[in-house]
């Protein structure tokens, strides 16, 4: 007889735009391993703030209890990140500038997935996700799920954003989307910031050598060399130069004998 | 073409060339009270102020965009006031730090209530309405040219430039034709310089925006001012469609007896540039 166990395995990878250190990176990786929660937030640039709206997004909802993965949820959590943004401006002695631009608050993309083990049973995965970081499913090299956007043509200049204001933020948050399923022997979940994920989706459809090199790149954690990799492929015009946020998380199945 | 990302080692620059003549100061847009200079005045600042907020990261502007606005009528002159006094060409955080000063003004919004009410809001300044003597228009396309020049020697792989000319009459130093061509064929790797062209006038004629041909202009000046407006890039025409500006492949960035609404929404989609959002301020008018 044999007992059967899922390995996990994650990486993460985050790379600013060309020219920008990794302190100026607006996209944010979180990443709870006890609670198997992961998230990736991107902070649009023209924003005021951004960067902190992001990594405060990012690393606040992979530790927040409850996790906020149901709609009402999220709703209540992203009003109180907003306020606590807000807040931390409220000493600050800024520009004429700066205030006229603090007044729009700051905005970002995020999508956030969490995973939970069950017992005789393959472990659950939930996830929400507005904006235009996505999350991927794949298996055998195919994509099986793709959210909140599945076309790489649909990124845009202008996506709907998670806003700091909570005047503003019922709006955005109608579009958001939430999913879950049971994980399947094999499954690779990606987690990306939008031009990663815009390139990713492309490669898969052209069936790209690019994306096998990609993911062996990131499974082995070989980040150097990942990061000459997308250097590449700006270079070459393939993929937009942007910050560039991924987390990977892969699913085996471990068969044990017993004793 | 039009597609390289604005960055700051790869910023672009964007030129507003201002006709400042006498006949400036006529009335505008069916209010006695409003001098053509004095709107004219206030959307400037206005379209500054957007690209300096656009620009702003926290306490930091960044140099996205340098910025030059050039006035001519008695004399062609850069038209910055204050430290920025004959300064040709700024850095976008320059311009940010020196306004001529923070005006308030006030703005209506909703009071939630059905009824609205007046809000402050700070308005900088950095040109001052000029109106007086003639059109110097091809002297004013002479300095254009001489700044990016020098701009694209240095720059060579950046967005193109933008010049976005507004003029309320005929040219009274020659025919700008070949000047406006020679300026449309300079260069980045990017594509050709874009100029635009915006033509405002008291009279209350109807007004043509952004044309695909020149067969329906009223006359010569109007025509060549046509010929001397660059096609619509893409980008820019997806800034018109938000903008509800009915604008089509092949549209050029040219607008004839153009009416208040005309003349924000053409500074609007001139600095919309490629991947920017525009920042929405026209209800601040």
């Amino acid at each position: 007889m044999n007992s059967q166990s899922w390995h996990i395995e994650a990486r993460h990878f985050l790379l600013p735009k060309s020219g920008y250190t990794l302190n100026e990176c607006e996209d944010a990786i979180g990443i709870n391993t006890s609670a198997l929660r992961y998230a990736v937030a991107d902070g649009a640039t023209e924003a005021f703030d951004s960067q902190t709206w992001a990594h405060q997004l990012a690393h606040s909802w992979v530790t927040h209890e409850p996790p906020a993965l149901a709609l009402e949820d999220f709703r209540s959590w992203a009003a109180d990140e907003g306020q606590r943004l807000h807040s931390s401006w409220s000493g600050l002695r800024l520009s004429w500038y700066a205030q006229e631009k603090a007044l729009g608050g700051s905005f970002a993309a995020f999508v956030g997935l969490q995973f939970e083990m069950l017992n005789g049973s393959p472990p659950r995965w939930q996830a929400i996700a507005l904006g235009d970081s996505c999350l991927v499913r794949c298996r055998d090299e195919e994509i099986r799920e793709a959210l909140p956007l599945a076309d790489y043509e649909s990124f845009n200049a202008a996506p709907l954003l998670l806003p700091s204001l909570g005047s503003m933020q019922e709006a955005a948050l109608s579009h958001t989307a939430v999913r879950s399923g049971m994980v399947e022997q094999g499954d690779v979940f990606l987690l990306l910031s939008d031009a990663a994920a815009a390139w990713f989706l492309l490669m898969s459809l052209k069936r790209d050598p690019a994306r096998s090199e990609f993911e062996t790149l990131l499974a082995s954690a070989r980040e150097e060399e990942l990061g000459r990799f997308f250097d590449e492929q700006r270079l070459s015009g393939r993929i937009k130069d942007d910050d560039i946020a991924i987390i990977r998380i892969a699913f085996e199945l471990n068969a044990h004998p017993e004793t | 073409m039009y597609s390289v990302q604005i960055t700051r080692s790869n910023p672009t620059c964007i030129i507003l060339l201002l006709d400042q003549s006498g006949s400036m100061a006529d009335p505008f847009g069916g209010d006695k009270e409003t001098r053509k200079a004095d709107y004219v005045a206030d959307v400037v600042n206005h379209t500054l102020h957007d690209l300096v907020i656009r620009c702003t990261k926290t306490e930091e502007v960044r140099n996205y965009y340098y910025v030059s606005v050039i006035g001519y009528g008695r004399k062609v002159t850069p038209a910055f006031g204050g430290p920025l006094l004959n300064r040709r060409l700024t850095p976008i955080s320059e311009a940010a730090e020196y306004p001529l000063r923070i005006e308030t003004r006030y703005k209506r919004v909703s009071d939630g209530m059905g009824g609205s009410l007046e809000m402050p809001v700070r308005f900088p300044l950095w040109i001052l309405p000029q109106a007086d003597g003639g059109t110097p228009m091809c002297q004013a396309f002479e300095q254009v040219r001489e700044i990016l020049e020098q701009w694209l020697a240095e720059h060579p792989g950046g967005f193109p430039p933008t010049v976005l000319h507004l003029t309320d009459g005929e040219s009274s130093d020659g025919d700008p034709e070949e000047i406006g061509r020679e300026i449309m064929s300079l260069q980045t790797e990017d594509g050709p310089v874009l100029l635009f062209n915006c033509h405002i006038s008291s009279q209350r004629s109807s007004k043509i925006e952004y044309p695909i041909s020149g067969k329906s202009l009223p006359d010569g000046f109007a025509r060549t001012l046509f010929q001397i407006s660059s096609p619509l890039p893409e980008n820019f025409l997806a800034a018109a469609a938000q903008l509800g500006v009915r604008a089509e492949p092949g549209s050029r960035g040219f607008v004839f007896n153009a009416d208040p609404s005309s003349v924000v929404q053409f500074y609007e989609i001139g600095t919309s540039l490629t991947g920017m959002k525009p920042y929405m301020w026209m209800d601040a008018q």
